[in-house]
């Protein structure tokens, strides 16, 4: 058979390039926005609360993009096979970044609802909690640019990690409001962002989900 | 316990649920070890392949890749080009079709052809068109043939529109109202197997979905085997595929078959996967 010249099908490879690059520019911003959203709650920080409000649009705007480029390439490019995977898990993907940076808006509008108020218990563990979902977030997104599952896989592994913080959390915010019933605002609040985090690593997993059926054609449940 | 919605599964995702979940249906027709050779020229070697019962199995590859030749062998068509050689295994049900006591006649009989362009009689109408099979089988009575034309152009989606028409010319019928009318021909013999070279590629978009509408019905009676170049349609019409290509020296080769909707979405072979998704052609 006569050599083919590469790229085969430019104008799909040039699509699927785009539609990656949308992608993965989602997972940055997400990555900010929690480094961001923590940073509102922990320094109590009203303009950085309303940085990560607004910069949700940037993120909500990448995704509309990222379904244009995915339907156009299925209607104008009829892939199949590994093409039509890549597209819809990307396309998937998406819509799971679009998701935690809304989980990144709820917990920027709880810092500046609580900004005005002391801390409570310095805030517990919650750092570390926001510090573990941001490790997964790049891990997942270092595993998409490297097309890795096993590191996707290790990585849903360790949401396990997560909820295990979760959990020890929601402990000790419970235990502080039984004990004072002025910490229950504060408490609840906080409550619903230990909430978020741990929705973000749920998505995480789904992300990592999402690159195995890509990469090996498989669906398997990693949660 | 709350009633589950109903959801429609076309057929050719049937096919892979119940490939996934039971048993493929018995073969109506298997190869073992098909070999095509013109002269000293091979130019198909050593495939395998079972044909499902009351599916449709289309055959994919590049140009040349030998799935003209594959299709040809499986009713014998091969038998009238000089220098022509059919090694290897072809069993219509547990009948070896190229066995020395079987007339290629007896094998046409029950595997009907349709061709690439429509291809009806020119002198004939569109009635003698349809029951000429029957007619070569010696049958003569008139009410069999007008039942069993009645049926072939009903089932060819055409019944309607030439019903008052019937003993006018074949060739005053549209390109792909001929080619429901040789599909018709086909059918009229009531055969086991229906084999399809390329049936669509001189029709018009519209006439192509009508036949490929058609096919979906068809093999509620006949076991359908298509030759396309349109990928595309392969992927819409049939149930199971087996894709063909040529080796470095040009002998065609069977790589992989499988259902339709995992050859189209994780197919087992790279070159399978370069093949559906365009990367070789």
């Amino acid at each position: 058979m006569d050599a083919i010249p590469q790229p085969a099908r430019p104008v799909l490879e040039e699509d699927l390039e785009r539609i990656r690059s949308v992608t993965l520019a989602m997972g940055d911003l997400v990555d900010q926005a929690i480094h961001r959203a923590t940073d509102a709650l922990v320094r109590r920080d009203v303009a950085i609360a309303n940085e990560v409000i607004r910069g949700d649009v940037a993120v909500n705007a990448l995704q509309a993009d990222a379904r244009q480029l995915c339907f156009t390439a299925i209607i104008t490019q009829a892939p199949v096979a590994r093409d039509l995977r890549e597209i819809m898990g990307f396309q998937h993907m998406a819509g799971e970044l679009e998701r935690m940076g809304d989980h990144c808006v709820n917990i920027a509008r709880v810092a500046r609802d609580l900004a005005d108020l002391p801390p409570l218990g310095d805030y517990v563990d919650i750092p570390k909690l926001s510090q573990q979902v941001a490790v997964q977030v790049r891990d997942i997104l270092s595993a998409l640019v490297a097309h890795d599952v096993d590191r996707a896989r290790a990585t849903a592994a360790r949401d396990d990690l997560v909820n295990r913080l979760y959990h020890r959390l929601v402990d000790e915010l419970i235990l502080l409001m039984s004990e004072n019933p002025e910490n229950v605002y504060r408490g609840t609040n906080l409550i619903a962002v230990c909430q978020n985090f741990e929705r973000i690593g749920d998505r995480v997993t789904n992300l990592a989900e999402d690159l195995v059926f890509l990469e090996a054609g498989d669906i398997e449940e990693l949660g | 316990m709350s009633q589950l919605p109903m959801i429609a599964v076309r057929p050719n995702e049937m096919a892979t649920l119940a490939a996934e979940t039971q048993p493929e249906p018995q073969p109506a027709m298997q190869v073992r070890g098909l070999g095509v050779r013109f002269g000293s020229k091979l130019v198909l070697s050593d495939v395998d392949m079972s044909f499902p019962t009351g599916r449709i199995t289309a055959l994919i590859g590049p140009s040349g890749c030998g799935k003209t030749t594959f299709l040809r062998s499986l009713n014998r068509m091969h038998d009238t080009t000089p220098g022509a050689v059919v090694i290897g295994t072809v069993l219509l049900g547990d009948t070896d079709i190229y066995s020395s006591d079987i007339e290629a006649t007896q094998v046409r009989a029950r595997i009907g052809m349709v061709f690439q362009r429509a291809n009806p009689f020119p002198t004939l109408s569109i009635y003698d068109n349809v029951v000429s099979g029957l007619r070569f089988n010696g049958i003569r009575k008139r009410a069999i043939l007008d039942e069993a034309a009645e049926g072939a152009l009903r089932a060819a989606a055409l019944w309607d529109s030439v019903e008052h028409k019937l003993r006018t010319s074949a060739m005053r019928l549209s390109g792909g109202e001929q080619q429901r009318l040789c599909i018709a021909r086909a059918l009229a013999i009531e055969p086991d197997v229906l084999l399809m070279d390329e049936p669509t590629s001189a029709l018009d978009p519209i006439a192509t979905m009508r036949i490929e509408a058609l096919l979906r019905k068809l093999c509620e009676r006949v076991s359908i085997i298509i030759v396309t170049h349109n990928m595309q349609q392969a992927a819409r019409v049939s149930d199971y595929c087996g894709f063909l290509m040529v080796d470095d020296a040009r002998v065609g080769h069977l790589i992989e078959t499988g259902p339709t909707v995992s050859i189209f979405s994780k197919p087992r072979d790279s070159r399978t996967e370069d093949y559906v998704t365009g990367r070789i052609g």
